[in-house]
């Protein structure tokens, strides 16, 4: 298992390599892209010139790379195109807080509930519950997230004059408290689509355990049925589910974009969405790299509890 | 010599009990379009019921300038009217009729919708054959790049591709405009890796079974064994993916339009009907948020049943697969 995992990490940087070229090749392999992205801010050419100079378009696009990537790895991205031109790694250590810790918390509430739900719905198949919860899911997997976010906002502000959206925000070193008070709902919100479909893997996986002759064994040597849900089938399914969570981690992330937008953080994904918008180049190939790595060190992570939850993998 | 010539020689008197003896063992005729459509409605009544549902809103938004509808961009001084007779689903903070408005939002989003799919499934597809047939080094080479492709958010490739090819998107004139055609294509990259891995499991399970070993050993070329042989035996898997992304891509168009980096903003859309100004006016004119949510739910809703019941009706074996 180590073996495996010592593998797995060593591969991590030449994925980065490959994703931090592409995106690269992707946003800065553009003549005269200095001057489109500072529309607005910088009308001289002489400055345009200088700003070019100063990014380098002038020299081929491999020695950018290469000088790019030289700086990326001490943790500098350059500055940002837009007006102060703040450097681009001071935004982003503001904001990644927000976007990790809202990501932790869709994981982990998506999970509970996906779980539950599942669970609930595989015991009670075929019964108005099952029914009712699968109904549930199916809505979760096709109502866009922006929609619920924009109803939960909307509606009960006409009902009971309350509303989610926080006048300030704190983060987390701020405030634990306020923090999640204006955290939680983005979080309920993201959780909501990615739970419906994990609760529908689980039902799905749970009853396709619940045939199988080591169930059959456990309750004929008498175990009560909840014993045998919990001890064995659930953990059972446990292994689909983390493949599940593993594949709505890239949902969840990207989904922090929109509910980012619509509550108010400041994080990275209203960060990325601003930049491209103003098609500031060096905070987009920043902010997109952000994602990448917060991406794949999630699915490191999973691939780890992998092994933790199913002892029988062994790589 | 042929096969039928040597029957006719060696056995004409038997002729007429080998066929009897034969008839029993015949299979059945394949059923036709008819008797597969009519099973499908009695296994999968909510699939047929989604398959309605979708065809009426294809209708409702191709028929849309006969179904009561102005202008879409229309102003007029009915300013943030509810629902009424005159104007079913209320009007805007810009007197915009919001039942034309989703008509022809619908519009855009199954546009987007379906031109995403097919981008996506064609290149996946050519990609998938290429690898599974290929093998080798072309297998290894594009299998990487899926894996860096994966490794991002799909949101998060899409606003990277947006943002690198705008101004370079040519315009296709009444099929498509160029800012429609920019979100497809953005839309439609992040879409490849993923369908190019399933279909590439399923090319490489063709390519090792005995037909397509006979169709090579008696000459069929590269192209003709890929096109003519494997593809139509991996058809269900492509009607099946196509049905399934179909949901996800109409979200995700949507999705980008609320953004503000979706359609081109003169170009009512579902997603961009509930962002932006209007959003402020939500709550003493909450129509405005509930009925593009609601038509934007309901086809999404209905593509994702319909698709769940292809895939059960099609090729049982994909579930919990896709």
């Amino acid at each position: 298992m180590w073996a495996y995992m010592i593998r797995r990490i060593l591969v991590i940087p030449f994925m980065l390599l490959g994703m931090s070229l592409l995106v690269f090749l992707l946003l800065f392999i553009k003549p005269g892209s200095a001057a489109f992205a500072t529309s607005g801010q910088i009308i001289n050419p002489d400055q345009i010139a200088a700003l070019e100079k100063e990014l380098g378009l002038d020299k081929p696009w491999y020695e950018q790379y290469v000088n790019w990537l030289g700086s990326a790895l001490t943790g500098d991205f350059g500055k940002s195109l837009r007006a102060p031109r703040p450097p681009v790694m001071n935004d982003i250590k503001e904001r990644i807080g927000n976007t990790v810790e809202l990501g932790i918390l869709t994981v982990l509430i998506s999970a509970v509930f996906g779980i539950t739900i599942g669970a609930l719905s595989a015991v009670r198949r075929n019964s108005w519950i099952d029914y009712l919860l699968r109904m549930v899911s199916i809505l979760g997997i096709s109502v866009p997230n922006f929609w619920t976010a924009t109803l939960l906002i909307v509606l009960p502000a006409m009902w009971w004059g309350w509303t989610p959206l926080a006048k300030e925000f704190y983060t987390f070193q701020d405030d634990p408290l306020k923090n999640l008070a204006i955290v939680i709902w983005p979080a309920a919100i993201l959780a909501y689509g990615s739970a419906a479909y994990t609760a529908r893997i689980v039902r799905s996986s749970m009853l396709e355990v619940f045939y199988s002759d080591y169930i059959r064994t456990a309750r004929a040597k008498g175990l009560m049925e909840r014993v045998v849900v919990l001890r064995h089938v659930l953990r059972n399914s446990l292994v689909t589910l983390l493949t599940i969570v593993g594949l709505q981690l890239g949902a969840v992330l990207g989904g922090s974009v929109i509910v980012e937008r619509i509550f108010a953080i400041p994080g990275l994904g209203v960060l990325t969405l601003e930049a491209v918008m103003g098609t500031d180049f060096p905070v987009v190939l920043a902010t997109v790299m952000m994602f990448a790595l917060m991406f794949v060190v999630m699915n490191l992570i999973v691939d780890f509890l992998y092994t933790v939850v199913d002892p029988r993998i062994r790589y | 010599m042929s096969d039928d010539q040597q029957s006719s020689n060696d056995q004409s008197s038997n002729d007429e009990t080998l066929e009897s003896v034969l008839s029993d063992f015949a299979i059945p005729a394949a059923p036709n379009l008819g008797q597969r459509i009519l099973r499908f409605i009695r296994r999968e009544p909510l699939g047929f019921v989604s398959g309605l549902i979708i065809a009426g809103l294809i209708f409702m938004s191709a028929a849309a300038p006969i179904l009561n509808t102005t202008d879409p961009s229309a102003f007029s001084t009915d300013v943030l009217k509810g629902p009424s007779s005159e104007h079913y689903f209320g009007t805007n903070r810009q007197g915009r009729d919001l039942w034309s408005r989703v008509l022809y939002g619908g519009r855009v989003s199954l546009k987007v919708g379906v031109a995403t799919v097919i981008i996506s499934i064609i290149a996946a597809t050519i990609l998938a054959l290429l690898a599974g047939f290929f093998g080798g080094f072309v297998d290894f080479l594009l299998g990487r790049l899926a894996d860096v492709f994966i490794a991002f958010p799909a949101i998060i490739l899409a606003l990277t591709f947006r943002a690198s090819l705008k101004g370079t998107i040519p315009d296709l004139g009444v099929i498509m405009s160029s800012g429609e055609l920019l979100v497809t294509i953005a839309i439609a990259i992040p879409f490849i890796p993923g369908i190019f891995r399933i279909m590439r499991g399923a090319v490489l399970e063709q390519r090792s079974s005995v037909y397509v070993e006979a169709a090579e050993a008696s000459g069929a070329t590269s192209l003709r064994v890929m096109f003519r042989h494997i593809l139509p035996n991996i058809t269900a898997l492509v009607i099946v993916l196509t049905t399934t992304s179909l949901p996800a891509a109409i979200l995700a168009e949507s999705g980008l339009s609320f953004l503000g980096v979706g359609v081109p903003i003169e170009i009512p859309s579902w997603g961009a009907e509930l962002s932006g100004q209007s959003r402020a006016f939500f709550q003493k004119a909450p129509w405005l948020a509930i009925f593009p949510g609601i038509a934007l739910s309901l086809t999404v809703f209905a593509f994702n049943i319909l698709g769940d019941a292809l895939r059960d009706t099609l090729d049982p074996r994909l579930r919990g697969r896709i």
